[in-house]
């Protein structure tokens, strides 16, 4: 009996032509590597004329950073997702979003003292504005959101609370349940929140609403006014527009 | 030009002393910031505790909000630790008012005194020793002579400082 391919010499052959294959593989990918990197050289390229062509837009019309967002959104890329690489170093996205969470965190602070970490997303923005100066680049809402996620992300402390509409950005990391809150919500209509509104629009007990307030009060969000008629109110600096409506007469605007 | 009132004078809570302590330390800071830019505009050297309870600064009547007494007190106490206060009489209820200290202005004083020596000309006081009162004045001498800077000095006639 003859079995085939036994033998040493059937090895040894086998050997060879495994090692010919090998070859031709390794031949094989070199060849695609060859192509993928002409392809990624072009890539490179596009991106690069890309880049320096849409560079200054992308620092100037928040229009058109809200359209590269979606786009990146798309196609499932995040070009905020890391602070070095192509997106960020080849676009300047990173470097404009950057720099915006540097001018939040800096204005965040500085009001610290008044508002108790807590401010309502509009005086943000203007007060962005006005430190950005006449010939600034526009910066909308929408760009301080996204700052703002990505600063959440870097563990700031920061966090955006939605009220009324737009959202209240919190920088300080007081710890805000969800009663707080709701109760920061209910407040915003006014600026200011008493016992019975809040037992009366969210049918609390009247202890769980009189906790709620004390915190807001320890943690400096809140002020009390006891001369209010009735029963004392809870003011929030954060939320008062006499505060904001100074802005814009401070500008010299209206 | 007219008085700029900070933004706490129209937060009503700002006249109710805060429970929260960190809270209530902002607000009397805030509040002796304010009591001694509003003299200092109305060029206003000594208070009675009455008039000042329905003083403007106190009283703000077009958000029906004032600050009580014991606060008003409050808030005195702090200026009087401050070296901003003092008191005229045992029972509280005069006091001096210093929105600016004695060193401060004798500083300003020895600055001017200066200035004139060197051009040597007619001396008229300048606008900002304008309503200077007397006992203010003698005090920011003396603060003067403590520094080694001036020396008051009594003649037959009243009194005269020399300068170094």
């Amino acid at each position: 009996m003859h079995r085939r391919g036994v033998g040493a010499g059937a090895i040894a052959k086998k050997k060879l032509a495994e090692a010919k294959y090998k070859e031709r593989g390794t031949v094989l990918a070199e060849d695609q590597i060859v192509q993928m990197s002409k392809q990624l050289e072009t890539f490179k390229s596009n991106l690069e004329e890309f880049a320096s062509k849409h560079k200054q837009e992308i620092r100037k019309s928040s229009q058109f950073r809200v359209q590269f967002q979606e786009m990146c959104a798309t196609i499932g890329v995040d070009p905020l997702a890391s602070g070095k690489g192509f997106w960020s170093e080849m676009l300047g996205v990173g470097d404009f979003y950057y720099e915006l969470g540097v001018q939040i965190i800096e204005v965040c602070l500085a009001l610290k003292h008044r508002n108790g970490g807590l401010i309502t997303l509009d005086e943000l923005h203007h007060r962005v504005l006005k430190g950005r100066g006449k010939f600034a680049q526009d910066v909308s809402q929408d760009d301080l959101v996204r700052a703002i996620k990505k600063l959440k992300v870097m563990g700031n402390g920061f966090g955006m609370i939605p009220v009324g509409g737009s959202y209240l950005v919190q920088s300080v990391p007081a710890e805000l349940n969800m009663d707080h809150t709701v109760v920061l919500q209910l407040a915003e209509k006014k600026g200011y929140v008493s016992v019975s509104e809040i037992r009366e629009s969210l049918k609390w007990e009247r202890e769980r609403a009189c906790h709620v307030l004390d915190h807001l009060l320890k943690e400096g969000l809140a002020w009390l006014d006891s001369q209010a008629s009735g029963e004392p109110q809870y003011w929030l600096p954060a939320l008062f527009s006499e505060l904001t409506s100074l802005l814009s007469i401070s500008d010299g605007g209206k | 030009m007219s008085f700029e009132w900070p933004w706490q004078y129209n937060f009503p809570p700002f006249f109710t002393l805060q429970p929260n302590v960190d809270t209530r330390q902002k607000q009397l800071a805030a509040w002796c910031s304010l009591a001694l830019s509003y003299c200092r505009h109305h060029k206003l050297y000594t208070l009675g505790i009455m008039e000042v309870q329905e003083c403007p600064v106190f009283n703000h009547k077009n958000i029906d909000r004032k600050l009580s007494t014991e606060a008003i007190l409050i808030v005195f106490e702090e200026l009087r630790k401050k070296g901003n206060l003092e008191w005229l009489d045992k029972n509280k209820t005069q006091c001096l008012v210093m929105w600016r200290r004695p060193e401060e202005w004798g500083k300003l004083i020895y600055q001017w005194v200066s200035r004139s020596a060197m051009v040597n000309s007619c001396n008229t006081f300048p606008p900002e020793f304008h309503g200077l009162e007397e006992w203010m004045l003698i005090r920011s001498l003396q603060a003067l002579q403590t520094d080694g800077k001036a020396e008051v000095i009594t003649m037959d006639d009243g009194k005269g400082v020399k300068f170094f």
